[in-house]
Order: C-alpha cells, then structure tokens, then sequence
C-alpha cells in the first residue's frame, strides 16, 4: 500500500520546451510515457485493491445476528469444503497489514472496510490528477516537437530553392 | 593511441555499466522499503485505533497466534524505526551512486571526445 505524494519531485523544474532541440524534447517524452505508465499501472493495482475492500465490506453486512449457529461452507483449498457453524456473530478478525490480524466488533469492521475504501479512493485521485497533469505537459512537449519539425523542414526548403 | 583509448572506453563503459545496475538495484530497494513503511505505518495507526481489551493476532506459518496488543505496538514501533534506518543507508547509497555514475560519465565523454579527434586526424 503506497501513500501518493503530492510534492513534485526533486529536480523537477519549469523548462522552456521551445529551448530545448528536437532530441531532447523527444528524451522527455519518452520519459513522461513510463512515468504515465507507472502511474496506469499503480491506477490497475489499485482498483484491484479497492474491489477487495468494497468485496470485504459487503461480506461484513452480511453478518447479522440472525446468521448465528447457520452451517456455512468452510473452504480447506480452493476446490475442497468443509461444513461447519457459525458461532460468533459479533466479532470479525480483520487482517490489517504485515501479517498482523485484530479482532473487530461488526462495525468496527464496517468501519475498517469503509476507510479503506475512502484512503484508497483519495490515492487514486491523486495519481489521476498527477496523470492529468503529465498528459498536459506531454501534449506540450509534442506540440513542440511538431512546431520544430515543421520549421526544420521550412529551413530546408528554403536553403534548397 | 587509437586502440590504447579504444580499450580504456571499453573498460571504463564496462564499470560505468556496472554502477548503473547497482544504482538500478539500490533504487529498488529503497521503493520496497518504502512500501514496506507505508504498510507499517497503516498497520501502526490501526493498531492505535484499537481497544485496550481488543484481541491481536500474528500470523506465523498458517497459524494465527494470539499477541498482547501493547508488544505488537511496540514490534510495529521497532520495526518502523529499522525501516527508516534502511531507508536513509539506502539514500546515501543512492547518492554515493549517482556522484559516482557522474564522474564516470564525465571520464567517458572525455574518453570519447579524445577518440573522436584521433578519427578527424587520422
């Protein structure tokens, strides 16, 4: 679980794009498609996450006091099963991270799931708002690289007439 | 003289190369020590946010083992504190890295450039 900074990061600056030559232009480019790429990546990765959480959340509204002492299936492995009864209906244990697991009254679990849910949604936010704004920059970038060219092959024609 | 630069490029390009993938590697870690903080660290605000009387579990192997919740604060603790010790030797590493990979590029400009007139020459 990766926490987004919002700070911009260290050596990142203003440039003037029109300063710079079609080589260079072309290096940062390239540089802004795997940075977008990281970020796709952390987006899908994310969304898997937030799907088990609202997945977890659901299963913790399932849990009434009308569910005690039902059978329920209990999987051993992915394809075996066994039966066994439901018991305790107030209390869930929760896996919170680095192999440590808490015990939680039903809404606390809720809770827990809810939250989650909420910190994971405002990551993701804030990695779309972060791509939004390399998109914008990489648009820039190949403006300019469209701009150069353009002059490049009017200087050619001119020389060459 | 040609040859003799040819062969110290080739030397200094094969060490350069070399930091660069130590470099790749020492930033790797650092991503994964980061990742691991960030977990501790919701691991550590959950922990707080439990009741005194709240039952704690550990996972060893595929058992679940019953914790005191004050200890498992206290290894949460710990444990961040030597992740952030990890985490500064690694930065260090990773500067030491980059000034080293710098003055390499630098050498193999030069190598380079020096090369590139002995051509003109010839």
């Amino acid at each position: 679980m990766a926490t987004v900074s919002m700070a911009p990061a260290p050596g990142m600056h203003q440039i003037d794009l029109s300063k710079l030559n079609l080589h260079q232009l072309a290096q940062l480019k390239q540089q802004l498609d795997q940075e977008l790429n990281v970020f796709q990546d952390s987006l899908q990765t994310l969304k898997i996450a937030q799907g088990k959480f609202v997945e977890s959340g659901e299963s913790v509204e399932k849990i009434t006091p009308q569910t005690k002492g039902k059978t329920v299936l209990v999987p051993l492995t992915g394809s075996m099963y066994v039966p066994g009864t439901i018991i305790d209906t107030d209390n869930v244990i929760i896996d919170i991270g680095t192999g440590y697991y808490a015990q939680k009254d039903i809404e606390g679990g809720k809770d827990y799931f809810k939250r989650k849910v909420q910190f994971v949604t405002e990551q993701m936010e804030k990695i779309q708002q972060l791509g939004i704004e390399k998109s914008k920059a990489r648009e820039a970038i190949c403006m300019m690289m469209e701009m150069k060219l353009q002059q490049q092959a009017q200087a050619q024609k001119a020389s060459s007439s | 003289m040609t040859e003799e630069i040819q062969k110290k490029l080739q030397k200094e390009l094969e060490i350069f190369n070399g930091v660069q993938k130590e470099y790749h590697k020492a930033v790797a870690q650092k991503q994964q020590l980061d990742s691991q903080l960030n977990e501790n660290k919701a691991v550590k605000e959950e922990l707080a946010l439990l009741k005194k009387d709240s039952e704690v579990y550990k996972l060893i192997g595929p058992v679940l083992v019953k914790q005191d919740l004050e200890e498992a604060r206290q290894n949460v603790s710990k444990r961040m504190e030597y992740i952030s010790k990890e985490i500064k030797r690694t930065d260090d590493h990773i500067s030491a890295l980059e000034n080293k990979q710098e003055a390499l590029q630098e050498n193999l400009n030069k190598l380079r450039n020096d090369l590139g007139k002995l051509k003109i020459k010839a």
